[in-house]
């Protein structure tokens, strides 16, 4: 698709504030990374493992659709 | 501060690179230069070099150790030092390939030697410098 890329979104932020403004030491710790992981996933840096996505989604009792999304990104 | 162990450690090691490769260049440069061709001269200032190295990775590592409790790898860490390797090792194979057809030309041997190590710096340096971006700006 011409001027846009596919990539992985997500709604951590948004579900950490939402679980009592969790930080994401706190959850990194849960999910058994680094808190730059984290963040580098919240801002779309990086597109984390299955094994990850399944843990964090865990951690806020979702199913995984609702934390990560795939789709296009305008550029 | 946003950095991790990881990124701070890789950091230390591209500048202890650019560094020591610095001084390297200066003096086999300046030896080359006058006319030092047989590859055993060099050894001393090789050695020396990688002494400095060593002395510099150790004690950049402690001081960020002491300053911030390292945080552990975890699989970005992995995939990001996977990935960077992956990207820089064929400087290193370009150097060796070239220096194997330098062998059969009527080079001297301390321009292959110094070539050869030339290419393992630049390898590495260019091995920290990739982690050092994907880093930042993410994969």
């Amino acid at each position: 698709m011409a001027g846009s890329k596919a990539t992985i979104r997500n709604r951590i932020r948004k579900l950490r504030f939402d679980k009592g403004e969790m930080t994401q030491l706190e959850l990194a710790e849960r999910v058994g990374v680094t808190r730059q992981t984290v963040n580098a996933i919240e801002g779309a840096k990086y597109s984390p493992s299955l094994e990850v996505a399944f843990r964090i989604a865990e951690v806020f009792g979702l199913p995984l659709e609702e934390v990560f999304q795939h789709g296009p990104v305008e550029e | 501060m946003n950095t991790s162990f990881e990124e701070k450690s890789a950091w230390i090691t591209a500048i202890g690179l650019v560094v020591v490769f610095g001084i390297y260049c200066a003096v086999a440069g300046q030896m080359l230069v006058g006319g030092v061709t047989e590859a055993l001269p060099f050894v001393p200032v090789f050695t020396l070099a990688v002494v400095l190295l060593v002395a510099l990775l150790v004690g950049g590592h402690v001081a960020v150790a002491i300053a911030s409790r390292p945080d552990g790898r975890d699989e970005r860490d992995r995939l990001i030092t996977w990935r960077a390797e992956h990207d820089s090792s064929w400087l290193l194979g370009a150097g060796v390939i070239a220096a194997v057809f330098c062998l059969v030309l009527p080079i001297e041997r301390g321009w292959i030697a110094n070539g050869l190590l030339a290419a393992l710096f630049l390898s590495e340096i260019v091995n920290y410098a990739l982690r050092l971006y994907y880093y930042r700006r993410g994969l």
